[in-house]
């Protein structure tokens, strides 16, 4: 059994140009068609090469991955971009035919699924005819209506060829400083439709012969606000995708075509029984739901939309049900979650589900065999409508991680439950952080040239507590476990903004027997900046992971900034300045500092475009991972050690730790072992004293229901999920033994709800045929 | 090889190899005799190790250590010791001082440092990160106030007292080293030697004896983490390893050697022990068998070498191109990233001892990255190994003589490989236990066969331009294996494989390199007068490190007119974050037209690395930095060079026949002693030549060459 080549049944018709005659949307077809009916990729109820020549097999994998890889160790050197050369942020990944992935780079592998998804969309819509898909031809897309994850993320996507027939893909994408937005970053708010994203480019052939065409380069170079930075990186993914190319021909020449051939379908199969096999080992069959919430918090005055009825604070929500079933398979359901929103905080269906898949990577399977195998392994449904798969062209993406990193991390929480009962205590992960906060805006810089700026420094999050010790402070990012947080040095040179400080983060990690990685925090100060903004970006009112098993979500987040501070004369005086962190932000040290300056310091942690003059203030706090176990059950000497090592505040030893350190005359803590033991007992006593049996509690909660009593956005919010997820209410319904007569509306609670009635998607739009990744 | 000899020769040359358990000596007769001494090492006092093995290496000449090393011009040493020094945190009780609110960088490290090293499963497998514990803890750290921006401007000037108040602190510590370093300062040190004096000023009341450094005086280059880092190796590492190499050279000099010992360096030349820069040396080893290829390209004209290593655990690959050897300037080691400059090599976790795993869940082969190292593998009984490693292939094969391996000193057992790879790997994927087998090896050379052939292609090349050198214990094990096929030039073996890296170490140059960033931008259409300022300014920085290259000469008593000067530059298109590295195509540079010559070396350069289509001169140039190598001609080995002799090896060299598997059929291959071949001798595959310490397999296909100098040829038939 194998992906046979037609060229024999196809002679005389209309030739395709897929290998041996077919035409991509046959091709695609056949396949889809073979794998319903036979429940594996492509029909391949046997792998015909793995299986008679398990060497040569493995000998076309490890070359093309280590080909892969080594195009996105060489290519990143030429951008100019810092989030490219000095974080990572691009990967490559080689398609067969259809569009699958057969293997990739390391790198923002979400992009694995969202590339695909593009080239499917050439497939289902014709390109092949128009405009034609030809050997050397480039093409480019960025439309999150097609997969996308957000319009910074360019994909760059080169056919190849074999003897005059397509035999498959090469996509490279990276994630560019500015789009063009509204505003300047990466990932602009404020813009509430997707009209104000910035350059939206759905799979344009934007070059030929290897040649990018000068309408292209006119055009797009205009459309963004750092040109330099946007031409280095389409030549980083160019010059990625040829050396792929080259490779694959070098490959093919050497092993023949036919065992490449083999390979390009193989592998995502084996991908498949791959995912299936991890399952089997890590995991126990069964059912689990958990829940992630992040704020839309805007009905500040620093939020500046441009219309009224997205002028409000709202909750975003994400229920989830993991099905694990005997056979290693699994379904992966969000019935009950928000509609879609005046923001631009919505996700593609696939950028979801890739997404996720990534997470899968960093945990379930960390394995070579990365593709789109797993994918297939995995079913997925996100209601129509939902702000993981909108069911409106006018939608907003560019920052859709807002809510991806929070509704993904518990998974991660689920899958650890599993870990745990399985004895894969070191694989458990309490959660992510919140990959945040952004710093970005733009104006002139130090070079006086147009430019918008998008510190990456939060790809070096706190991380999760596993069951068996600390997660790791300032380490990595759920879109890309290869964290960093860059040298300073660096991003001086690419922001017009001097450090005052560079600290990690005390409390920002939650407590627990292990405790949360802590993130860390940057104080920059504006320095030869003209006509100069920034924007705060990332969670503020609600702490978006929860910890596991008794362990504390991580801090959330808070903003602050500081404008007339009178520096320059502090700093000509002699006196004392604002440097390192804000460490106790509770009891703040900078703000006595800076008698008469405008202070911003509190829960806002989304803003619009806010002016910034030399010698102002911004502070970009990265935020710590969430933590596992009751804090009562940690090692008293770590937290001594916190305490010693700026992990911790003081005062929360005692409150959440229990327990008592005392501090020397050199400022060092030491353990009063006597005063902990009594502590903690105390601790255990005010917990029983303070507890009420679950009937009770239950009981008066129900009672809250009935009665409404909650707050605006948490009515809006059930209210929404009710509407879209008939199920989900149900079981709410009948978990709190609702009656009938209850019932819960957008329209009662008096807030506007554009979007709630009306919509029309992409779909509908004349000649589009979206392709349908999960069930709806 | 030892080449037996009446006593009249006289002893040049000694290279030395510290590893972790033996230490390699390796003497050069003025003839260029060579022999090699081995003994076990004395990490108490290396001193000793390497006086056994000198003892062990002269009594194969029949010579008395004292009467050898009284004739002995020189001597370079190379180890492991600082390197282990550090990655045990075993190193000195250092303090460090930093801008005031960034006390916290080094402990954070770079997030990339959790995960350095790993192979890719492991990269993106989040809960296998881990930090290392910083070289200087956060209570050994200090802040001072001031602020200097990019571009050297004073942002908050210095306060002084900030300063001495981290001074007093650090000193009343007890710390054993202060290492300064501020950000910006490669860019104005000004505030940096300020701290550095003042901190002197302090030391020298409390009437302590403390080492200062300062980045800006050791590596002002730009990323303030591979600048601390290394700063902070002077003061961690390499002041303890300046005490050993002191009691070695003394241990030698009471033995009657009248020389100073270098020591081998990352950039790749040797420099003296009493270097200022002695973290430079904290990689040596691997280094060598890079110059001994050089220096042989050098002596037999090859220009374009690729010089491949298997040991145990590694396959390490570098490149020579037109003579010259590529450094890296921002290199990891150790999970630490620096600001070294590196002489490149890549490293893939492959060797000989490497393990062979099937993935449970998918079933795929996987290679390493752990090893039995020196255990073998399953085929030594008292190893305790139960995963099958590639020896355990190698001895199904018929590759190795399991009486002979390390010469005889360990016994090894065919049917124990033969059994352990039928159960964990050839049953399980459906073939034969040869098959099997054959496939791994088959793999494993596939493996290294495209890491060779990408690292050449990187650089814009073909292999038919390059010459390979093979080496290492198990290098001419896969030499045919991992060569077939590209079209290389000449693949050379030489017959002193195992203790190329001694024999490199030996042949390096003196050679003193220093490198400082510089921030020279010029739009593309910048006028002459720009273009002319640039190369003044490029042509002082070259005179500035021109003076710390003498001094360096200086301190071991050469004069300017003895060495050599040889200026480079880092250059990239402007607004990118990457240079490249350039010889300069000129001594010295005042004119706008010098300027554009510089422009088109980059271009060439640039074209060749990336591609064509990435070139973007119409973004203007940058010059990221200036480099200035200065080198004094030392003795050196000579290449041993004797008479051809006829094709046909004599009859004594033959020692038998071995069953040989490959491509799906066993064979009779002809053994051979290494030792007793003769210049001028041809052999045709399948054969295998071994020696004690080697085993160079010829299969059928193949035929190799020895040739006057003892270097084998290997090519396809």
């Amino acid at each position: 059994m194998n992906v046979n080549v037609r060229s024999r049944e196809l002679e005389g018709s209309t030739r395709g140009i897929v290998r041996g005659g077919e035409t991509l949307k046959e091709h695609r077809d056949r396949l889809m068609e073979a794998t319903k009916r036979t429940k594996h990729y492509a029909g391949l109820e046997k792998m015909e090469l793995r299986d008679s020549q398990p060497i040569l097999y493995n000998k076309l994998f490890s070359r093309l991955r280590a080909g892969v890889v080594d195009a996105r160790e060489t290519a990143k050197k030429i951008a100019a971009s810092p989030i490219v050369e000095q974080e990572g942020e691009l990967c490559f990944t080689l398609y067969n035919a259809a569009g699958d992935s057969i293997l990739t780079s390391t790198g923002i592998i979400i992009h694995v699924g969202t590339m695909g998804a593009a080239i499917k969309y050439m497939i289902e819509n014709n390109w092949e005819q128009n405009p034609g898909v030809r050997d050397r031809d480039i093409f480019c897309n960025n439309d999150s209506l097609i997969g996308n994850v957000h319009p910074c993320d360019i994909h760059t996507i080169v056919p190849i060829f074999w003897e005059g027939e397509l035999i498959g893909w090469v996509g490279g994408v990276t994630h560019v400083i500015d789009t063009g937005a509204v505003g300047p970053g990466s990932m602009a708010t404020g813009q509430i439709q997707r009209f104000g994203d910035g350059y939206s480019i759905t799979c344009r052939k934007v070059g030929e012969n290897d040649t990018l065409f000068r309408d292209w380069l006119h055009e797009s170079q205009r459309m963004v606000r750092t040109t330099r930075y946007w031409m280095l990186d389409e030549r980083t993914r160019i010059a990625g995708c040829h050396m792929i190319r080259k490779l694959v021909e070098e490959v093919i020449s050497e092993e023949g075509i036919e065992s490449y051939w083999k390979f390009a379908y193989e592998a995502v199969e084996h991908g498949r029984l791959g995912l299936q096999n991890r399952i089997k080992a890590m995991t126990i069959p069964g059912k689990y739901r958990q829940v992630g919430f992040v704020d839309v918090p805007y009905a500040h005055e620093d939020v500046r939309v441009p219309s009224d009825f997205a002028k409000l604070d709202t909750i975003m929500h994400a229920p989830s049900e993991i099905t694990i079933r005997g056979d290693g398979t699994w379904r992966l359901d969000f019935e009950g979650s928000s509609r879609w929103g005046w923001h631009t905080y919505n996700a593609h269906q696939v950028s979801f589900t890739s997404g996720i898949w990534v997470m899968m990577t960093q945990t379930l399977i960390p394995s070579e065999m990365i593709n789109d195998g797993a994918a297939y392994g995995t079913e997925f449904r996100l209601p129509k409508g939902t702000w993981m798969n909108p069911d409106d062209r006018r939608v907003a993406f560019s920052y859709s991680w807002h809510f991806l990193v929070s509704a993904w991390t518990a998974l991660w929480r689920g899958l650890s439950r599993s870990y745990f009962g399985r004895g894969y205590l070191e694989e458990v992960n309490a959660g992510n952080a919140n990959t945040s906060n952004w710093l970005q805006g733009g104006g002139f810089n130090q070079y006086d040239e147009i430019h918008a700026v998008n510190s990456f420094e939060c790809a070096a999050n706190g991380t999760g507590a596993t069951a068996v010790g600390d997660g790791l402070s300032h380490a990595a990012a759920i879109w890309n476990p290869e964290g960093d947080m860059g040298d300073m040095e660096i991003w001086e040179l690419a922001e017009p903004l001097i450090y005052l400080g560079r600290q990690i983060k005390s409390n920002s990690g939650g407590a627990g027997k292990y405790r949360g990685g802590c993130g860390f925090e940057s104080l920059r100060l504006v320095w030869n900046a003209k006509d100069w903004t920034m924007f705060f970006m990332g969670n503020g009112h609600i702490s978006s992971d929860w910890g596991l098993m008794g362990g504390y979500p991580a801090a959330s987040g808070y903003r602050f900034a500081a404008h007339k501070t009178g520096l320059k004369e502090l700093i000509a005086n002699g006196s004392p300045l604002p440097l390192g962190g804000d460490t106790d932000p509770e009891n703040p040290v900078w703000d006595g500092l800076l008698k008469d300056a405008v202070i911003k310091r509190d829960k806002q942690a989304i803003t619009t475009e806010e002016m910034f003059a030399d010698y102002d203030l911004y502070l970009n706090y990265m935020r710590g991972g969430p933590g596992f176990g009751d804090p009562i059950d940690r090692a008293p000497q770590s937290v001594v050690d916190d305490l010693n090592g700026g992990y911790l505040l003081e005062r929360f030893a005692a409150r959440i730790y229990g327990v008592v350190a005392v501090k020397g005359d050199d400022g060092a803590f030491t353990l009063d072992a006597a005063a902990t033991d009594a502590r903690r007992k105390a601790i255990r006593k005010e917990r029983i004293s303070n507890s009420v049996p679950t009937e009770e509690w239950l009981t008066g909660e129900r009672e809250k229901i009935l009665a409404k009593d909650a707050a605006t956005q948490v009515q809006q919010m059930f209210a929404a999920s009710f509407k879209l997820g008939p199920r989900f209410e149900q079981e709410f319904r009948s978990f709190w033994k609702l009656p009938e007569s209850w019932t819960l509306t957008e329209e009662e609670i008096g807030v506007p709800h554009y979007g709630s009635h009306y919509s029309m998607d992409v779909s509908e739009l004349p000649d589009v045929k979206t392709v349908q990744f999960v069930e709806e | 090889m030892n080449i037996h000899a009446p006593n009249s020769r006289s002893v040049q040359v000694l290279g030395i190899d510290a590893g972790g358990t033996m230490t390699d000596t390796f003497f050069v007769d003025s003839e260029g005799d060579f022999v090699v001494g081995k003994a076990q090492s004395t990490p108490q006092n290396e001193a000793l190790g390497l006086i056994a093995s000198s003892e062990d290496g002269l009594g194969a000449w029949g010579l008395s250590l004292d009467a050898a090393l009284k004739q002995l011009q020189t001597g370079v040493y190379s180890g492991t010791a600082m390197l282990n020094r550090v990655v045990q945190r075993k190193g000195l009780r250092c303090g460090l001082i930093v801008n005031r609110g960034m006390e916290d960088f080094h402990r954070m490290g770079r997030a990339i440092q959790a995960y350095l090293g790993y192979a890719y499963e492991d990269r993106i497998h989040l809960n296998t990160h881990r930090f290392d514990p910083p070289l200087v803890p956060r209570n050994l750290t200090r802040g001072v106030i001031e602020r200097i921006d990019m571009s050297g401007t004073v942002v908050i000037p210095l306060r002084e007292e900030s300063a001495r108040e981290a001074a007093r602190e650090l000193i009343a510590a007890d710390v054993e080293g202060i290492v300064i370093s501020l950000l910006h300062s490669y860019k104005n040190p000004d505030h940096e030697r300020r701290v550095r004096d003042i901190v002197t000023e302090e030391v020298k009341k409390s009437g302590k004896s403390i080492p200062i450094f300062a980045s800006a005086d050791y590596y002002p280059v730009r990323k303030e983490t591979h600048r601390t880092n290394t700063t902070i190796l002077e003061g961690y590492a390499a002041e303890p390893s300046r005490q050993t190499l002191k009691k070695i050279s003394d241990a030698f000099k009471e033995h009657g050697t009248k020389f100073d010992f270098r020591v081998m360096a990352t950039h790749g030349g040797t420099i003296s022990w009493k270097a200022k820069e002695l973290a430079r040396t904290i990689v040596s080893g691997p280094i060598g068998g890079v110059i001994g290829a050089k220096y042989l390209g050098e002596v037999l004209g090859y220009n374009n070498i690729a010089c491949s290593d298997i040991g145990g655990t590694s396959f390490d690959v570098a490149l020579i191109t037109q003579g010259e050897l590529t450094i890296k300037n921002d290199p990891d080691m150790a999970r630490l990233v620096l600001s070294l400059p590196l002489v490149a090599m890549d490293s893939v976790g492959a060797g000989a001892g490497s393990f062979i795993r099937l993935d449970p869940y998918t079933r795929a082969i996987k290679l390493g990255p752990d090893s039995a190292g020196y255990r073998v593998g399953v085929c030594w009984a008292e190893s305790g190994i139960e995963t099958v490693t590639v020896s355990d292939c190698h001895m199904v094969l018929g590759y190795l003589n399991p009486d002979n391996f390390l010469g005889g000193a360990v016994k090894l057992d065919r049917q124990r490989s033969v059994d352990a790879i039928k159960k964990q790997v050839a049953d399980p994927l459906g073939l034969s236990v040869e098959d099997a087998a054959a496939g791994v090896i088959e793999l494993l050379d596939s493996d290294l066969r495209d890491y060779l052939r990408s690292m050449i292609s990187g650089k814009g090349y073909s292999p038919a331009s390059f010459v390979c050198f093979s080496y290492g214990g198990a290098g001419p094990v896969h030499s045919y294996g991992y060569t077939e096929g590209l079209g290389f030039e000449d693949v050379i073996v030489p017959a002193w494989a195992a203790g190329f890296s001694a024999f490199g170490c030996a042949a390096a140059d003196f050679e003193y390199r220093y490198d400082k960033s510089l921030d020279i931008n010029l739009a593309p259409d910048a006028p002459d007068n720009e273009r002319e300022a640039a190369a003044k300014t490029l042509q002082s920085a070259w005179e500035e490190l021109t003076h710390n290259v003498l001094e360096e000469f200086k301190l071991n008593g050469y004069e300017p007119e003895q060495v050599t000067l040889t200026p480079g530059y880092r250059m990239q298109y402007r607004g990118q974050l990457n240079d490249l590295e350039i010889e300069s195509p000129l001594s010295s540079a005042s004119t706008a037209e010098d300027w554009e010559q510089l422009q088109e070396a980059f271009n060439a350069t640039y074209g060749r690395v990336y591609a064509a289509s990435a070139r973007s001169p119409e973004l203007g140039y940058s010059v990221t930095g200036a480099i200035m190598r200065g080198a004094v001609p030392i003795p050196k080995p000579k290449i041993p060079k004797e008479a051809l002799e006829g094709e046909t090896p004599p009859e004594e060299a033959k020692i038998g026949t071995r069953k040989f598997y490959r491509k799906k059929k066993w064979v009779d291959a002809q053994l051979y002693r290494m030792e007793a071949l003769r210049p001028g001798n041809r052999v045709t595959g399948p054969a295998i030549i071994e020696s004690d310490a080697t085993t160079f397999v010829v299969p059928d296909g193949f035929e190799t060459f020895l040739d006057g100098h003892r270097l084998f040829h290997l090519k396809e038939v």
